[in-house]
């Protein structure tokens, strides 16, 4: 029996050795994000985003780490209005197809098929998903349904909007709309599909009549939700869901083949278990967050890239606070005992809580120093970025801030409030006990109290303006500081319209530069609002996200870009030395 | 007896329609946003939450939600796994076979020394052995799974670079990905599927994997078989028929194994039952930390999420293996003590 035991114990250990690193020309990422789906009209999370793009490809992608910059992909060249691929003032975009290029199963990548691809795209339009975007700049709304039904003659209008001209696509614009190129860019709505194989496989049958019978599918039952068949220079070989994904070289790949064979994006969770599967060259890159990064630094035979990400977190001022039944407003007076639900309306409030945050001891504390400090939600890499000035760190200054607010009365019966940020995250958490004892230390009266939910629950509760300031981040969709500027600012923003935030000029502007075409008017836009951002203080920004790269050391040609988090993974660029 | 397993079986529907409703009930309590905001998540998403209601109809009257749910699963859908991003269905025998897997070596390992361990420490008592194994079960019994298995993984993987977590190597992987019809799943078990194609350096390398899960998982479970065990035979050996036995000369051996060992078994066999069958429904702790997603980690990462149609499922299934269980345990009473009679 003992000799069972011993002999059973050497086969594990040899079977364990035996296979300890990643095999020579396999690249192995082991992250902690789940893919939803694979259908590129549905898609519209990084971790979808990097497996799709991947395998898939668009008429354009970002030239090298350049966010205003785009290289030709399926496209021969990215129109610009010199080589006379944008006209009519920017209502019109030409893209010349590229030849010879095969999608997997070997048909022929053609312009009808890039046609069929952008309408196929906006036409399933899921609920939740990305679409908004190329809808907004090709039908001038956001989604092809209103109050749950389908708008008049949207298909129409999208069919109209596409165009085969020989071997170019022309889209069509009703008014111009400059982040479209941008748009395209990504995978949130210019990726290119096969035609005959979609439609053989349950997808839209390219006949514009029928196009409500593909709009709007359950999630999980868009077509191409686990199959795929791009262009691009890997194929999907295994996707068992939170496990493993596994991608194979596309050896009839148009452009430069690959070094590597294939790539093994792994699923774990647990930082110990990814840390040592990289110390012990298991991994060729792990997912790193920041609180972590002190293990990684001085680890031997890995390389680091810390790169700020177009991902902006700030706390939000809301200045029309729901009354019911809210506890974080106490009393919903200003005796003392609460806040009033406009409290926040008054910039003299404001102002004296952007007084009260330290941004180089947070930057220093929480962050090691390794992050931005945003001045506005206008991140730093993004076009039309201004520095705008701070409002320095300074408790005095704060404080007669404060006696000035509501006509004293706040510095002379004090308040109750509550700060709330989502569970888990301690960068936030810092920022909101940092807000509340700097703020409590003005005056013993005044009583802040923070408290952590659930993310989702957060999310729910802000969007009943249930916070008097609400934490949150925006990630880039695409990088334009429309994107972001509309976003933060204007009455009807994902989070101005929850901040009740109403400045006229903010949204006449915001919407006047969505559409210019002219790059100093729209400059010129940018920069007033961003002057706006400093003047009415209508949230506080706490950090721009620097994500980091860990890769083990014998791996080359990472390509840096703000756009690409750290689910992202181009593995047509890297080397295994 | 036959009588007997199909009344159980009959009563078994109950159950789980009882469990279906308790659970959706629970369930329901959550807000319509909530809910929705399984579907979530990015804040850009969030924008479509009143949408994302309407479509699902989650502000409808409960019992219309649950008609509409039972009206799916009596057509054999059981919903979609947004966690998985597969139907339920499918996404259940995704991770089944990896929680099976781990339990089919640790179970019979933590029975047979469970039981092993108990009766010593009770024939023994107040030895050596019995102090020991009663400071073991102490210490593994209170000591977290999660850093048990954090420890054992740091001290094998990190400075030995022995089992490694996972499923499989890379290596193996790629291969097994590469040919899929030279490789047949018949169970999804790789140490299984690996002798059943008669690749035995798959089923090898699998088994490598599993030694760490496996060691956790005994030694976190085996402590409260181990006592429960002891008690028993401590109890059964203080009786009179032992003394009678003793009396007539009986060696202490037979005494112990054919008289009191059997008897202290019953409440074993319960115990047992319930720590198999709680297995089932995986270990959260050991799947996270050796990388194994099975059915612990689906249902934690299902309850945090709200995936709604995971949850009825596992909570059904749970419902399912207790009831199967219990059965087991009963069949199994009838079978060591001959007084008991199933009717």
């Amino acid at each position: 029996m003992k000799r069972i035991i011993v002999a059973l114990a050497c086969v594990f250990v040899c079977a364990s050795f035996a296979f300890a690193a990643s095999p020579k020309d396999t690249f192995v990422f082991e992250s902690y994000g789940t893919v939803r789906t694979l259908d590129p009209a549905c898609a519209y999370d990084n971790v979808s985003h990097q497996r799709i793009m991947n395998i898939y490809e668009s008429l354009i992608f970002f030239d090298g780490s350049a966010t205003d910059k785009f290289a030709p992909v399926l496209a021969t060249e990215v129109p610009t209005v010199k080589n006379g691929g944008i006209r009519d003032g920017g209502k019109t975009y030409e893209f010349k197809i590229r030849k010879g290029v095969k999608f997997h199963n070997g048909n022929d990548l053609t312009a009808e098929d890039v046609a069929y691809s952008l309408k196929r795209h906006m036409i399933v339009d899921q609920e939740g998903g990305p679409m908004w975007m190329m809808l907004e700049a090709v039908a001038g709304v956001p989604s092809t349904r209103k109050d749950g039904k389908i708008i008049d003659g949207i298909f129409e209008k999208i069919d109209k909007s596409v165009e085969v001209k020989g071997d170019s696509v022309i889209i069509h614009l009703p008014q111009p709309f400059p982040p479209l190129i941008a748009v395209l860019a990504y995978s949130y709505g210019g990726v290119i599909i096969d035609k005959e194989w979609t439609v053989e496989n349950g997808g839209w049958d390219g006949n514009i009549a029928n196009a409500a019978k593909y709009n709007g599918p359950a999630f999980g039952s868009e077509p191409l939700q686990k199959i795929v068949n791009g262009t691009g220079p890997y194929k999907m070989l295994k996707w068992a869901p939170s496990n493993e994904f596994i991608f194979q070289r596309n050896e009839n790949y148009w452009g430069e083949k690959p070094e590597l064979k294939t790539a093994i994006v792994r699923y774990n969770k647990e930082w110990s278990s990814r840390k040592l599967a990289l110390q012990n060259g298991d991994a060729d890159r792990v997912i790193v967050d920041a609180q972590y990064l002190a293990d990684v630094e001085n680890m031997d035979n890995v390389k680091l890239f810390s790169v700020p990400q177009l991902s902006v977190t700030g706390a939000m001022f809301c200045q029309k606070i729901n009354p019911e039944a809210n506890p974080n407003i106490g009393s919903g007076k200003l005796d003392g005992e609460g806040i009033p639900t406009d409290f926040f309306s008054d910039i003299h409030v404001r102002r004296a809580f952007m007084h009260a945050f330290d941004r180089a001891l947070y930057s220093e504390d929480v962050w090691n120093n390794q992050v931005v400090i945003p001045t506005t939600p206008n991140a730093k890499g993004l076009p039309y970025y201004k520095e705008e000035p701070v409002y320095a760190y300074d408790l005095e200054k704060a404080a007669e801030e404060m006696k000035q607010a509501w006509d004293g009365k706040v510095w002379e019966k004090g308040f109750k409030m509550v700060i709330t940020h989502n569970t888990g995250n301690a960068q936030r958490e810092a920022a909101a006990l940092m807000l509340a004892e700097n703020i409590m230390s003005l005056n013993p009266k005044f009583k802040i109290e923070v408290r952590n939910v659930d993310w989702k629950d957060y999310t729910i509760a802000y969007r009943k303006f249930m916070y008097p300031i609400f934490i949150i981040g925006w990630g880039a969709d695409y990088p334009d500081p429309d994107n972001f500027l509309t976003t933060f600012m204007t009455s009807t923003g994902v989070y101005g319209k929850f901040m009740s935030y109403k400045n006229p000029e903010v949204d006449k502007l915001a919407k006047s530069a969505r559409f210019e075409i002219d790059s100093e008017k729209r400059r010129e836009a940018y920069y007033r609002l961003q002057d706006i951002w400093y003047e009415d203080a209508p949230g506080l920004m706490i950090y721009q996200k620097v994500d980091h790269f860990v890769y083990r050391a014998n791996i080359d040609g990472f390509v840096p870009h703000p756009m690409l988090d750290h689910e992202w993974e181009s593995f047509k660029l890297l080397k295994k030395n | 007896m036959t009588a007997y397993i199909i009344r159980r079986l009959i009563f078994l529907v109950f159950v789980l329609f009882g469990v279906s409703i308790l659970i959706f009930g629970l369930l329901s309590t959550f807000s319509p946003e909530r809910r929705a905001a399984a579907y979530v998540t990015t804040p850009q998403q969030a924008e479509n939450i009143p949408l994302i209601i309407k479509e699902y109809g989650l502000d409808k009257p409960i019992y219309v939600q649950y008609g509409k749910w039972v009206q799916q699963v009596a057509k054999g859908n059981l919903g979609w796994s947004l966690v998985a991003a597969r139907p339920v269905a499918q996404a259940f025998w995704n991770y089944f076979p990896t929680t099976l897997e781990l339990n089919l070596f640790a179970s019979p390992i933590v029975v047979i020394l469970g039981i092993w361990l108990g009766t010593m420490a009770g024939v023994h008592r107040d030895s050596v052995f019995d102090h020991g194994t009663r400071i073991a079960a102490i210490v593994g019994w209170s000591l977290p799974t999660f850093l048990f298995a954090l420890i054992l993984l740091m001290v094998f993987y990190g400075y030995f670079n022995l089992f490694p977590p996972g499923i499989l190597s890379s290596e193996l992987s790629l291969w097994v990905a590469n040919d899929p019809t030279e490789f047949i799943r018949y169970t999804g078990m790789y140490t299984i599927d690996g002798m059943l194609n008669g690749r035995f350096d798959i089923t090898l390398n699998a088994l490598s994997h599993l030694v760490l899960p496996v060691i956790t998982q005994v030694i976190v479970v085996v402590a409260l078989l181990m006592r429960v065990m002891r008690s028993g035979m401590i109890e059964e050996m203080s009786k009179d028929y032992i003394i009678t036995a003793q009396a007539k000369g009986a060696d202490f051996k037979t005494i112990y194994t054919k008289h009191a060992k059997p008897n202290a078994l019953i409440p074993v066999i319960t115990v047992a039952g319930q720590l198999v069958a709680l297995s089932m429904e995986g270990s959260i702790a050991v799947e996270v930390v050796f990388n194994r997603q099975g059915m612990g980690w689906w249902l934690a990462e299902s309850a945090t999420q709200l995936d709604m149609p995971v949850l009825m499922c596992v909570c059904m299934f749970a419902g399912l293996v207790f009831v199967i269980s219990n059965l087991i345990i009963d069949i199994m009473y009838a079978y060591i003590d001959p007084r008991i009679r199933l009717h």
